[in-house]
């Protein structure tokens, strides 16, 4: 049977050796976090951007690399997904880009502030995360026609709408949308949407002219 | 109790009571946002309530620890405190200093690191006060008549659990180096040193409780240790499968953290096999079944459901879900919320002359308290697999996935109900069984009427 002097070896030698490999660990992963998360890129401005990340306790709603907390959508990819004009959008007026929904705090960030948000969640997006979030495996959107649509109207306008039963749920689905309002007014609408329709939850986008051009065409074919 | 210092623990104890009340009602307020009722969002945003639940938790299981350790270490050592001065000095400091950090939550004063929230220059004041606490109990074991291995272990785990404060302090502008040492506190507090702590308070609980001799606890307990330290120092790897760390930590962190059910499942072998060992019938039914309870919850809540979701497979769909709060609630309610309401409840009757621990409302407490616990965690557990299937597996957006999931938060909310009148209860016979008084005649260490 055990003796108490054999647990107690077992219990110092077991620590010792678990400690020294972590500790053996932790520098080789220190001589690889560089090239992985692309140090060589942490501008001024980004570590301006993680500054503002850290001192607003963003991660008490949102996740960042997984981590925070489940109030809030998961922000390492955000870039990618949503481009930096929404995001910067969203960061002026948070509660205008999603109305009457779960509400996020008004900083009232100055357009530089904005910029190095958007800086730090460019790089965070670019790190090497082993896979992170890893694409829905049984998304509809995956192949098929979502393929051919154009890059504002999946980084902007699903944020909100849905076609084809991908995309947010905020606003109206956008199928067929094309049949029930012509081109001219579709443009009009998203040049300035209060201005078409007083009082109207849609906010005014910062869209240029060649992007309404791109959304008025792809939108007024659909349901054609 | 026979030592005139070990009064002091009341006091922390009672701050315990306090905080933890105060981190029920901030619960509530996020569980209600979840649910879709943000009315307080312009005074307390999620994000502040958030910070102030996690941080009163951690704040008043440190308050637990110390108020445990200041009672059990004169009683192990057999002599007074070096310093109860300074014992009382160094609570007046812990409870200035969150009291102060939670007040600037409110006005976005924090460094916005997940458990970290603290602003630097206060995380100063916790180390200094930390010390301060280990000087005093270490010198009173220095100069104590004898040194068990009880007062050892829970010694180092209170030490290491100091020293491991450091890492979170080390500044740097990668957000990866930040996480990397961030989870040096966290991970290494709550699955290493900090199930030193739990071995030790258990263990003396045992001892005092069943009655079964000290040399076959003390060895099972360095057993237990021994498994918990070699499961959890490499087990960190878990949070570095994603964070922008080498890939080898996938199967660094799923190996080991696999085992960590293991540590858990002994501590509630072991609990439970030494209850039923032990000839004695304490008269203290009602922290037996703390102690007990604290083993078999923890196993269910920090190794069962921990392991659920610990495969970098799984964790790659449940990492950085509400899977994590489900996981996390009962985690530490079971090893160390429970830890601490077994100290006290056990210490209670000895602390104060009045042993209200058979009372209706104390047995009332331990089983609403956790029916209320477990019925949280299924809650949480429903909304965080449907989020992960909806959001992580089928790619529906954020918000359209949180209104599909918004009513098991009003199931969360109702269970939440049933736990917080648990509590209550507990609350209730805290008071009642008044303010400490010197040494209590009650002789502990005889038995109590045989059944």
């Amino acid at each position: 049977m055990l003796s108490k002097s054999q647990a107690r070896a077992f219990f110092f030698v077991g620590t010792g050796l678990c400690a020294l490999a972590f500790v053996g660990l932790t520098v080789d992963t220190f001589g690889k976090i560089p090239a992985q998360t692309g140090q060589a890129q942490l501008t001024e401005q980004v570590i301006r951007g993680k500054d503002l990340w850290d001192h607003n306790n963003c991660m008490g709603c949102h996740t960042l690399l997984g981590e925070g907390a489940y109030y809030a959508p998961e922000l390492t990819k955000v870039i990618d997904r949503r481009g930096p004009v929404f995001v910067a959008a969203m960061l002026r007026d948070p509660q205008a880009m999603y109305p009457g929904q779960r509400k996020m705090q008004q900083y009232n960030f100055n357009e530089a502030e904005i910029g190095d948000l958007v800086a730090f969640l460019s790089w965070i997006g670019k790190v090497d995360t082993n896979g992170f979030p890893a694409k829905p495996p049984l998304a509809q959107g995956n192949v098929g026609p979502a393929a051919n649509r154009p890059v504002v109207f999946q980084q902007l306008c699903t944020a909100c709408h849905s076609l084809g039963g991908v995309g947010g749920n905020v606003g109206p689905a956008l199928d067929g949308v094309g049949k029930k309002f012509d081109a001219a007014y579709i443009g009009k609408w998203l040049e300035d949407p209060a201005a078409v329709k007083p009082g109207t939850k849609m906010p005014k986008l910062p869209l240029t002219a060649d992007q309404i051009h791109e959304l008025t065409t792809f939108l007024g074919s659909q349901g054609k | 109790m026979k030592y005139q210092s070990q009064k002091i623990a009341w006091w922390f104890f009672a701050t315990c009571m306090l905080l933890f009340t105060l981190q029920l009602v901030y619960g509530f307020i996020m569980a209600f946002a979840h649910a879709g009722m943000d009315g307080l969002h312009a005074y307390i945003p999620f994000h502040v309530a958030r910070a102030t639940h996690t941080n009163l938790l951690v704040m008043w299981l440190l308050a637990g620890f110390m108020g445990a350790a200041y009672y059990i270490i004169p009683e192990e050592c057999e002599r007074e405190l070096m310093w109860p001065w300074l014992a009382k000095l160094q609570l007046g400091a812990l409870v200035a200093t969150g009291v102060t950090a939670i007040i600037g939550f409110h006005f976005n004063w924090w460094e916005g690191r997940k458990f970290l929230e603290i602003p630097r220059p206060l995380d100063f004041l916790v180390v200094i006060d930390v010390l301060a606490f280990i000087a005093n109990i270490g010198m009173t074991i220095w100069k104590g008549r004898r040194m068990t291995t009880t007062s050892m272990v829970l010694f180092f785990g209170l030490l290491m659990a100091a020293l491991l404060y450091l890492p979170g302090m080390i500044p740097t502008d990668n957000q990866t180096v930040d996480s990397y040492w961030r989870w040096w506190v966290v991970h290494l507090w709550v699955e290493g040193v900090w199930e030193l702590i739990m071995g030790g308070i258990l263990a003396f609980l045992l001892i005092k409780l069943t009655g079964v001799d000290r040399e076959l606890i003390e060895k099972w307990l360095y057993v237990i240790v021994g498994f918990t330290f070699l499961s959890g120092i490499l087990g960190t790897g878990h949070h570095y499968y994603y964070i922008g760390t080498p890939r080898y930590w996938l199967w660094v962190g799923g190996l080991f953290s696999a085992l960590e059910p293991v540590a858990f499942l002994g501590m509630a072998i072991y609990a439970i096999a030494m209850a039923k060992r032990g000839g004695r019938h304490h008269s203290n039914r009602t922290a037996l079944a703390w102690s007990i309870g604290c083993s078999v919850m923890s196993f269910v809540g920090a190794g069962f459901l921990g392991f659920a979701h610990t495969l970098p497979q799984v964790n790659m769909y449940t990492h950085g879900t509400l899977v994590t709060a489900m996981h996390g609630h009962m985690a530490f309610w079971g090893a160390y919320a429970m830890l601490v309401m077994a100290i006290i409840a056990y210490s209670l009757p000895l602390l104060t002359g009045r042993d209200l621990q058979n009372s209706a409302a104390a047995t009332f407490a331990f089983w609403t308290s956790n029916i209320g616990m477990i019925a949280m965690t299924l809650a949480f557990a429903v909304a965080g697999i449907t989020q992960v299937v909806l959001e992580r597996r089928m790619g529906l957006e954020f918000l359209a996935v949180q209104s599909e999931i918004e009513v098991h938060f009003w199931g969360l909310i109702l269970a939440a109900t049933l736990f917080t009148v648990g509590i209550l209860a507990y609350l209730w016979v805290f008071i009642r069984s008044g303010l400490p008084v010197g040494p209590v005649d009650a002789d502990d260490s005889a038995p109590a009427t045989v059944a």
